[in-house]
């Protein structure tokens, strides 16, 4: 079936298959999910930011309260947001057009994929229409989980629907990549956001399932009386945490190496530079972290109990995946060197991003060393930790995708000024926010908890983090509302506003129409997304 | 908005955004009103806005795959044996809960087990599934000869047996319920229902696709890739089936 395109149409948007629509709805739909998860985290710093229940009421209240918005905050920061905002949003728009396709190659399943997204969004915004929502964390844990008088059902089938869109979400783009490449293209020319985007998607496709079996699992233990998790007739406890790490970890890495990508594409851009050891940053950088993402999940689990030799293998494989992480940072940093940079918004985030990289990458060393993680396993160090590697970082890089790409989706340049007012709010707000938890965390403060009256004198950092907290929600007000603004009213954008070598920028119009090229895209073998006139 | 001289209108189809919406109210908010909210009457509407729902845009789905030109045809033989990467990990997940629970327990069979398993019935039914596969892999021969008759006869009867094994997956369940053995009796019984039951829904699944690819075929549209992949689904639940043999029944 086709439609006429004469102005907008509500069924064009709602019923497309064009991937660049698709990625549309998921960036929208992600962005609401973070915006929502957004005032979570804010509502939790304020709670924490004095000793005893400071917004939520009484002690009963404000601890139930409070675990119902860790619960979303987690959920959709990482489920409806980070993961649909960086395979779906940017592999949507961006991964065809930079392989010279005009389309994937199911239409209609990657239709299905982000409407199934939406309606994971449904399940979890019915957390808040209920008087029961989940309140088991992101991790959803037994036996808690299963005792629990909340609605643990609307967790299992918010990973249900969101993996299952992942799922199809990853075989499509596998076999897009595969056959749909411009005639010519070969596998060292992809760009290093296609590479990062493929080996995500290969990761989704084999641990995703695991994570649904395990979900399943806890669905059927608590409403259905099977006893996969239940001491009592055969069943084991730590079994859900192996299944569910055994996902979650390398979900970890699928949001990393996508926002990896992006940072790729935006410093070869604007530094003007080939990207420095392209071929190590693949085959040794992305595909060594598919290769050990399987095998080191067990350190999430160093307090719950097993022997000490799967201990120390444990932190040997962990302390391993620095070295493909390790060669894929010498690369971005070697892309900037005696580069021509210019610091546009997402140049700024993608410089950030590196700092914060090295912060959140860093303080993970500890954490993957058995003796120093009991210690602080379960503190607030943690929590900083994870913000700033998995949280922020990969945060950061779908904002810089967004600007990036901002001319591409929209045909107009987005307010630099206001775009750079609101990174600095939104960079000295997660470091005023996570620093004080990084010390709070080594000195003993327990992450999840409400309320901290055994440790008062923590009373001051957590003030200072709700402050930190506030300045992010204006940076990210100020960031959205530019958006908007900008994508109505902004200035129109020349055609290849950053001079990228990138098929994006130079083969197709902005916006892309249906079909997306103009001519048939065909490149040849000297041809790179990265030719700035330097040599290889 | 330029659009050059290749499409000049943006692909549309409903099929998607609707069957989503079934799948929604059929599966998330019915099991949640019926066993969360204890709303049965309830459940059951949401049942029927979703049963309807979700066929429609199969129906739709179907329809539009055997009469639309897709950019490059023919690429879902090789998008199916990547999807089943991940249907191998999902059973590799419940088989893993088995396998744990299993090699932790001091006896085996678990307190509660009736003592004298029916071994017959599984090597029926295996052989009932067996049959099913080559019947398909003869009506795929038929439609490569271009004997459309043959096709459907074949195919109607893969169907058929496919069924037969369900009726015996029920007849099964039924007899063990009949004999306390449920879900929630110990640890055997949630792994032979989980993992039985999964393996039943696949196939369910399978007879669904080629219900598709028989209706299509009777109003007179055929799609090559569409029985291929239909037929990979079905030789890959054989396969998972023998492991299902093995671990549950016989080991």
């Amino acid at each position: 079936m086709s439609a006429q395109s004469h102005g907008f149409s509500l069924k064009e948007w709602i019923f497309t298959t064009d991937h660049k629509r698709i990625g549309i709805l998921y960036l929208i739909g992600s962005v609401a999910a973070f915006a929502v998860a957004g005032i979570m985290a804010l509502l939790i710093r304020v709670e924490q930011s004095s000793l005893g229940p400071t917004v939520f009421g009484s002690i009963e209240d404000a601890g139930n309260h409070y675990n119902t918005f860790l619960y979303f905050h987690g959920a959709a920061m990482i489920l409806g947001f980070l993961i649909p905002g960086l395979t779906g949003f940017a592999a949507n728009y961006f991964l065809p057009l930079m392989i010279g396709a005009k389309d994937v190659a199911f239409p209609r399943i990657n239709a299905l994929s982000v409407w199934l997204f939406w309606a994971g969004i449904v399940m979890a915004l019915l957390t808040f229409l209920v008087p029961d929502g989940p309140d088991v964390m992101w991790t959803g844990y037994p036996p808690y989980s299963i005792k629990t008088g909340a609605n643990t059902a609307f967790y299992v089938f918010t990973v249900h629907l969101m993996g299952f869109a992942s799922i199809l979400g990853a075989v499509n783009f596998l076999v897009t990549v595969i056959y749909m490449r411009a005639p010519g293209m070969g596998w060292n020319q992809l760009n290093m956001f296609v590479w990062s985007t493929v080996t995500a998607f290969i990761i989704q496709l084999v641990f995703v399932p695991v994570l649904a079996a395990a979900v399943t699992m806890l669905l059927f233990d608590k409403y259905l009386g099977t006893n996969f998790f239940n001491p009592d007739l055969g069943g084991d406890v730590l079994l859900y945490q192996n299944l569910f790490w055994f996902y979650s970890h390398p979900a970890v890495y699928v949001i990393l190496l996508p926002a990896l990508g992006i940072l790729f594409e935006i410093v070869s851009t604007m530094s003007k530079n080939p990207i420095f050891n392209y071929k190590a940053a693949v085959y040794g950088g992305m595909w060594g972290i598919v290769l050990i993402s399987g095998e080191v999940w067990v350190h999430h689990l160093y307090v719950s109990g097993m022997p000490n030799w799967i201990r120390i293998g444990q932190m040997v494989s962990t302390l391993l995946i620095s070295v493909p992480v390790g060669l894929l940072t010498i690369s971005l940093f070697g892309t900037l060197f005696r580069g021509a940079i210019t610091y546009n918004v997402s140049m700024t985030y993608a410089v950030s991003c590196l700092f914060l990289f090295l912060i959140g990458g860093l303080t993970g060393i500890p954490l993957a060393m058995t003796a120093l993680d009991l210690h602080l396993s379960e503190t607030a160090f943690v929590h900083a930790h994870f913000h700033y590697i998995m949280g922020i970082f990969a945060a950061f890089s779908v904002f810089a995708a967004v600007y990036h790409w901002f001319p591409k989706m929209t045909g107009k340049i987005a307010n630099e000024r206001t775009g750079k007012i609101g990174f600095w709010f939104n960079f000295i707000g997660v470091n005023v926010t996570f620093i004080p938890l990084f010390k709070i965390g080594v000195e003993g403060m327990p992450r999840r908890y409400f309320d901290y009256q055994m440790f008062p004198q923590f009373e001051t950092y957590h003030m200072i983090a709700m402050v930190g907290a506030l300045l992010i929600a204006v940076g990210i007000a100020i960031t959205i509302l530019n958006w908007i603004m900008s994508a109505a009213k902004g200035e129109r954008a020349p055609e290849n506003p950053w001079n990228s070598a990138s098929l994006e920028w130079t083969h197709c119009p902005s916006p892309p129409g249906p079909g997306n090229f103009p001519k048939d895209v065909v490149v040849t073998a000297d041809w790179t997304p990265y030719d700035y006139g330097r040599k290889k | 908005m330029s659009s050059g001289e290749h499409a000049h209108h943006w692909e549309v189809s409903w099929a998607p955004l609707v069957a989503t919406v079934g799948i929604l109210f059929l599966v998330p908010l019915s099991f949640s009103t019926y066993f969360v909210y204890g709303n049965p009457l309830l459940s059951y509407i949401f049942m029927g806005v979703g049963t309807p729902l979700l066929l429609a845009g199969i129906a739709k789905w179907v329809a539009e795959g055997h009469t639309q030109k897709p950019l490059i045809a023919g690429l879902s033989p090789s998008a199916l044996p990547i999807f089943i990467i991940s249907e191998v990990f999902i059973f590799l997940g419940l088989f893993t809960a088995y396998w744990t629970m299993r090699l932790s327990a001091d006896t085996w069979p678990p307190a509660g087990t009736p003592a004298h398993m029916n071994l017959v019935l599984p090597l029926i039914m295996t052989v009932i599934l067996v049959t099913s596969s080559i019947t398909y892999h003869v009506a795929e021969a038929k439609f490569d000869a271009g004997n459309k008759g043959g096709f459907k006869f074949w195919l109607f009867l893969s169907i058929l047996l496919g069924a037969i094994f369900l009726g015996c997956t029920l007849y099964e369940y039924s007899h063990l319920i009949h004999q306390n053995f449920v879900p929630s009796t110990n640890a055997y019984s949630t792994a032979f229902f989980s993992i039985t039951g999964f393996h039943a829904s696949h196939v369910l699944v399978g007879l669904g696709i080629f219900l598709a690819v028989l209706f299509a075929a009777l109003a007179g549209k055929t799609n090559k890739y569409f029985i291929f992949s239909a037929g990979v689904y079905w030789h890959f639940v054989d396969v998972v089936w023998f492991f299902v043999v093995t671990q549950i029944y016989y080991w």
